[in-house]
Formats: C-alpha cells, structure tokens, sequence
C-alpha cells in the first residue's frame, strides 16, 4: 500500500516514451527499435543527418503520422486518434517554417487564440515582451505573415508557443534561421526553464550543453 | 404576339452557318473542323431526344414522374460534381447527393410555393427548367467550393498541420479553407447578380421574351431565379463541404489519403 504513491509518481513522470518505434517513408525502412523515454523537465537533443526520421518522430506524438512498429505513448497512454488531441492542447510544436497562412500577423494570431483550447491565453503584455526579447519590431503585427522573412516567420513560430504558455516543447530546427546571437539567445532562454520539458532537433549548436542528453539516430545511441 | 416556330428544313440555315468555323479552321489550320461538327451533331441529338422526353413529360405532368426526373438531374450533377473536381467519387458521393438534393428542393419548393404561387408545385413546366438552372449553378459552386477546400488543405498539409499543434479543434482547423473556398465557390454568381441586365440578357430572360412574355413579367422571374441560384448554391456547397468531413478525415483530424487518389 504504501509503495503506491511513489510508484504513482514515478510512473506520472514519464511524459513521453517511444517504444521499439519504426519509421519507413514507403518501401524504405530508416529507423526501427528506436526506445526513448522523456521524463517531465528533461532536455533532449535529437541528432542525425536529415532523412532520418527526426522529424517523423515529433510528428508521431501530435498524430500526424503513425509509426510503422512499436508504440508510443503520451502520459502512459497510447497515442491514437482520441489521446493525440490532447496531446495537441499540451504540448507546443515550432517548426522551422511556421506557415500561419495568408493575413495580417495580428490577425493570423487573433485565430489561434480564439481556439478553445487557448482562450483567454493571449496576454498583451507578455506578447510585448517576448516580442521584444526576440527583437520582433512592433509594426510586425500589422505585416502580412506572407510577407515577412525566414528569420521572422521562425521568431512568430517561436512567440506563439511561449505565448501558448505551454510545458512540452518539440523544437524541430526553431532556429534555424536566426543569427547566432538570437540562435543563443533563445537557446538560453529555453534551457533556462527547470519546468519545461523539451525535446529538440537541432543543427545548431547552440542548443547543446554538456548536461543534457543528446542522441544520435545515425549512430543509433539510444 | 405569335410564337414563330423553326421548322425542320429552316434549320437547315442554322447549320449553314458552322461553314464559317470550318473555313477558318481550314485557313488557319486550327483542326477544328472535325470536332465542331461532331459538336453540334451530337447536341444536337442529344437535344432531339431531350425535347421529345421533355415533351413526353409536360404532357403527363406527373407530379411524381416530374419529381423523379429531377431526382435524375441531381444524381448526375452531384456526379458531375465530384468527378471533375478530381476527388474520391465513392467517398464524396452520398454527402454531396443529399447537400444538393436538399439545397435544390427546399429552395425550389419555395420558389413556386409562395413566389411563383403555383396551384401545383411539381408542375413540369415551372419545377423542371427551374430546377435545371439551380442545378447547373450549384453544381459549379460544388465543384469549385469542394475542389477548392481539399487541394488547399493538401497544398498547405503543413499550415493545416501546425494549426492542428496549437490546439485547433476539428472545426476550428478547417475554418479559414471553409471561408476561402466557399468565397472562390460563391463569387461568380454575386459577379453575375451585379452584372445582369446591364451586361448581358440572360438566358430565361431570353427565352420568356421570345417565348411571348412580356419583359416586366420576365424580369420579376428573373429577380426570383437569381437569388434562389444564390442561396441555392451558398447553401448547397456549405452543406457538401460540411456533411463530407465525416468520410474525408479520419479521426486523428487528417484527410484520408484515398480521398486525393483519382477514381477509375
């Protein structure tokens, strides 16, 4: 009886596991037996050259493509068509070309948060804020998302998931485009958070420290 | 005012004419000589038989028979629909059949009830025509509007897809495709409301003129048809849209990819 509590917490502490996953892009089979098991607040860094399936692996947890063996599991369940929701509503995806879609900036960010999921999410102040801290002038709002550079597109993609105010983040190449000052910057402030738990595909070395646990897919260190 | 019937041999002239396409498709060297007579000789038996048929028809005026013959209209222009829009037939078929079957009859049964006051509503003279031209629109925004909603979820798989991470619901993540497309659907017939009159003399119009009626009475049936293809065409291609999620996405909020391959 008295176990139980301990073994609660411990078991509530894996966020996301991959179990003996597999990923073929057709005929062709790139990853299989892929184990990973994210606990809350861990920092990973997932390594490999392109074509690998590091990206497939962040898009498995949100349901937009299923593995082709193994299991994966998001809080000790089974992602499927119904736990992907939710999934959706906790964890904060950047990608490295944030496509809003076609519209003012402060409009296309008017949609996201009329979602119901994010209601009431949109704090003016904190967006001042971080939009200063990723140096986004002001007028960006009245900008077309069209319109705007690689760099900005990226810095919109990284504003919206802070302002979402969410505890998981995949970040998939979030930085890429940025100079190496902002690239930092935003690594920084990333990392920084103890309660944040972030599994990141990244070139850019940056995002790696000494601490964190970083995996290779090419090399298949799991 | 008599109605001056074209006789057979008169026709005759009518095609004399097609000696002009032909000429300049001979100079020219359009190649077109061949399939501009295969054209009008295949309308032209097609209309043959379409207007014994009608003809066959108008004098039963069956109500019954009348509504069965527009129950066969609407099978082939949601047919039509879904076939040149380059989508799945088998999977979009029945929520497009029953959108533009609903859409079409309730506003048709409008139309004669309480604008046209008809004494019987499934009078072939007034339900046929007037479901053919609600028909011919509906179909068009259908095919615009449903082509338009899935190749833009398909063209922009990533947008969508990320709109999906922030926590989009079903509905909210299919919102703006629904309002793009259903404006590209809806605009050419507003353009044409803008324009008719001014522009051009339409078709019915046309035909109830030189049919004998008078312009004033033309004109009233214009206004009725223009807004009933309107509404018609709005609310039939919503209702296409909407009623066809529950075969085209699956339950992790993603079109099902048999949706984008070409029938056979």
């Amino acid at each position: 009886m008295s176990v139980e509590p301990l073994n609660n917490e411990l078991i509530n502490n894996e966020l996301i596991k991959y179990e003996s996953i597999g990923i073929s892009f057709g005929n062709r089979k790139v990853l299989s037996g892929f184990n990973l098991t994210v606990k809350k607040n861990q920092k990973i860094l997932l390594r490999g050259k392109s074509g690998v399936g590091k990206t497939t692996l962040l898009k498995m947890l949100l349901g937009f493509t299923k593995p082709s063996e193994g299991t994966l599991y998001f809080r000790n369940r089974v992602i499927d068509s119904k736990t992907c929701w939710e999934a959706r509503k906790e964890i904060a995806y950047v990608v490295q070309d944030t496509d809003l879609g076609e519209g003012k900036v402060k409009n296309l960010l008017g949609e996201i948060f009329s979602y119901r999921a994010n209601k009431e999410k949109l704090d003016s102040e904190k967006l001042w804020t971080f939009m200063r801290e990723l140096e986004l002038e002001d007028n960006i709002l009245e900008k077309n998302f069209q319109e705007l550079s690689g760099g900005e597109k990226q810095r919109v993609g990284i504003l919206i998931a802070l302002l979402l105010n969410r505890n998981i983040y995949l970040l998939d190449e979030a930085t890429s485009a940025l100079d190496a000052k902002l690239k930092k910057k935003v690594a920084d402030y990333f990392l920084a958070r103890e309660d944040w738990t972030l599994l990141i595909v990244s070139h850019d070395k940056e995002w790696e420290r000494d601490w964190m646990r970083i995996i290779d897919l090419e090399t298949q260190s799991w | 005012m008599p109605i001056y019937d074209i006789s057979y041999t008169s026709l005759i002239f009518c095609f004399f004419l097609l000696i002009i396409p032909i000429f300049i498709s001979r100079k020219i060297r359009l190649e077109l000589e061949k399939s501009t007579l295969e054209a009008v000789f295949r309308m032209s038996i097609q209309l043959f038989f379409a207007g014994l048929f009608l003809n066959f028809i108008f004098n039963l005026n069956n109500g019954l028979l009348n509504l069965a013959w527009v129950g066969l209209m609407i099978f082939f222009a949601s047919y039509t629909a879904i076939k040149s829009a380059d989508l799945n037939v088998k999977k979009l078929f029945l929520p497009i059949i029953i959108s533009i079957a609903f859409s079409n009859l309730v506003i048709l049964l409008y139309v004669n009830k309480f604008v046209i006051n008809l004494e019987n509503l499934l009078d072939a003279r007034y339900l046929i025509p007037i479901a053919g031209m609600l028909l011919g629109n509906a179909l068009r925004g259908n095919v615009v509007g449903i082509g338009d909603f899935y190749n833009d979820i398909k063209r922009n798989e990533n947008r969508y897809l990320y709109s999906l991470s922030i926590g989009a619901g079903r509905y909210e993540a299919v919102i703006p495709y629904l309002r793009k497309s259903l404006r590209a659907a809806i605009k050419p017939t507003l353009a044409n409301i803008y324009s008719i009159g001014i522009v051009s003399l339409p078709g019915m119009m046309t035909g109830q003129i030189l049919g004998g009626a008078s312009p004033l009475i033309a004109i009233k049936y214009q206004i009725t048809i223009m807004v009933a293809i309107y509404v018609s065409t709005l609310l039939s291609t919503t209702l296409s849209i909407l009623t066809s999620f529950g075969t085209a996405f699956d339950d992790y909020g993603l079109v099902n990819k048999e949706l984008y391959e070409k029938s056979s």
